[in-house]
């Protein structure tokens, strides 16, 4: 697969992991991961940690001075490692997207509560964050009933993805 | 006031139909207060966020772009998505569009590229306007504020943007205008870990503790967020982060709208700042 942005522009300034929040749960370090891919190591890169630790938050791509977008690429090299089956090391938040769009798909709208629900049992943690799940539901947070359906949302989608 | 000729559509979202209503019902409020239209685009979807782009770019680009044409069809030049995360997936695709026009069939559904996505704060700031907020002030809040913005409010890469990445301003102007003071502090765009809060909690409670104790150690009374996300998790899991990070005092947490509607007057039915886990209450009687 092809990534829309090339690792070649980098010269390893590591602007990118030196702003990143999350860079001290990560086995490759942004930088890193732009640097083994530039030496064309693609599957050090597609098992690694990293991907499933990246917030998403962007300061690597809006910082790095040769405007590389690293945010993108690590969507990209997710998407690419689930599809080729790599084992993922974060199993918590791989489950985590895979509910979250299974839910969005049934009605177009996440419903909260199944979502949340739905996941701590893939996860086999009934009552992790209970408490919080509690309180919100108590507050009126959290709606026993699904958000109403996005009118001919199901049939849009299967015809999308038939084509 | 909107700019002549543009017609604004709200896309809410799934968090502000949902578990944040507070943000969506106080900033229906604080418009109505201003006089600035809120429509609702119809038939509207979910975005994708936080899960679409993260693991399918072509679902991201379909979810993204239904709602992109629908505004347009619906004849809206502007879609504002108060949401961060909303707003950061669909301006990305927007400008994934007028980078490359086929980006714009991802849907299936005809769409001539021309809407703009907005942001709620560019949008207050701007649009709005600082002379039209100030003219609504019933009573000057007497309080100190660390505005957060996060991270997906100020970085969408490769646009043209109307506020600063790093040290943006354009919500401490805002808060200014309602009689608080802002303060100078280190982690306005640092990112409170986003969807990893809900799998990850540890990873980013560390996040979100370091958050906090810098506000508290710049004398701030509360934190100012206009995310869905960040609210939830500076307020939901605050107690024990604290403990954990050591913060001696509880911090809360206003969407910005709440705080505008503060100051505004507007009651608690519209505020619903009940629904925070960390009591505003003192806060809401100051000043
Ligand atoms: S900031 Fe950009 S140039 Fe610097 S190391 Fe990171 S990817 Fe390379
Ligand atoms: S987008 Fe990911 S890799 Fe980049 S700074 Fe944020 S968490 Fe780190």
């Amino acid at each position: 697969m092809m990534l829309k942005e090339n690792p070649s522009l980098c010269y390893q300034c590591a602007k990118c992991s030196t702003g990143c929040p999350v860079s001290k749960e990560m086995d490759l370090m942004p930088h890193q991961i732009i640097h083994l891919l530039s030496l064309g190591q693609r599957d050090r890169v597609l098992r690694s940690r990293t991907l499933w630790m990246c917030a998403g938050c962007y300061a690597c791509a809006v910082r790095c001075p040769n405007d590389i977008d690293i945010t993108t690429v690590m969507d990209e090299l997710r998407s690419e490692a689930v599809e080729k089956g790599i084992p993922c090391p974060h199993p918590e938040v791989l489950e985590f997207h895979r509910n979250f769009l299974k839910d969005m798909s049934r009605r177009g709208k996440v419903h909260e509560l199944r979502m949340m629900g739905e996941y701590n049992m893939r996860m086999r943690r009934p009552f992790h964050d209970a408490a919080v799940g509690a309180k919100m539901f108590i507050k009126g947070r959290l709606h026993l009933l699904p958000p109403s359906a996005v009118g001919g949302f199901s049939r849009w989608m299967k015809k999308l993805w038939r084509s | 006031m909107a700019k002549l000729m543009s017609k604004v559509a709200v896309y809410p979202g799934c968090s502000l139909e949902g578990s944040s209503s507070a943000f969506q019902t106080s900033l229906k409020g604080v418009f109505d207060t201003l006089s600035a239209p809120w429509e609702t685009l119809q038939d509207w979807s979910c975005c994708g966020a936080s899960s679409a782009h993260a693991l399918d770019h072509k679902l991201h680009q379909a979810l993204t772009v239904r709602n992109l044409a629908l505004a347009g069809q619906q004849g809206y030049t502007d879609l504002l998505a108060p949401c961060a995360a909303c707003f950061h997936r669909l301006a990305s695709a927007q400008r994934d569009v007028e980078k490359d026009s086929e980006v714009a069939k991802a849907a299936d559904i005809p769409y001539d590229g021309q809407v703009r996505v907005r942001n709620i704060v560019d949008f207050i700031a701007n649009d709005i306007g600082m002379a039209a907020i100030a003219a609504r002030v019933k009573r000057r809040l007497n309080i100190k504020v660390a505005c957060y913005y996060g991270c997906l409010n100020t970085r969408l890469p490769r646009t043209a943007q109307s506020d600063d990445r790093e040290y943006p301003m354009a919500m401490d102007r805002i808060v200014k205008q309602l009689g608080a003071s802002t303060v100078d502090w280190s982690y306005k765009t640092e990112c409170c870990g986003a969807s990893l809060f809900a799998t990850s909690g540890g990873v980013s409670g560390k996040l979100v503790g370091k958050i906090l104790k810098d506000a508290a150690a710049c004398g701030a009374d509360c934190v100012v967020v206009a995310c869905p996300m960040c609210h939830n998790n500076l307020d939901t899991k605050q107690e024990e982060i604290r403990a954990q990070a050591g913060i001696d005092r509880p911090l809360p947490v206003l969407f910005l709208s709440q705080i505008m509607g503060l100051a505004f007057g507007l009651p608690e039915s519209v505020l619903k700042l009940n629904d925070s886990f960390t009591p505003v209450g003192a806060l809401a009687s100051h000043g």
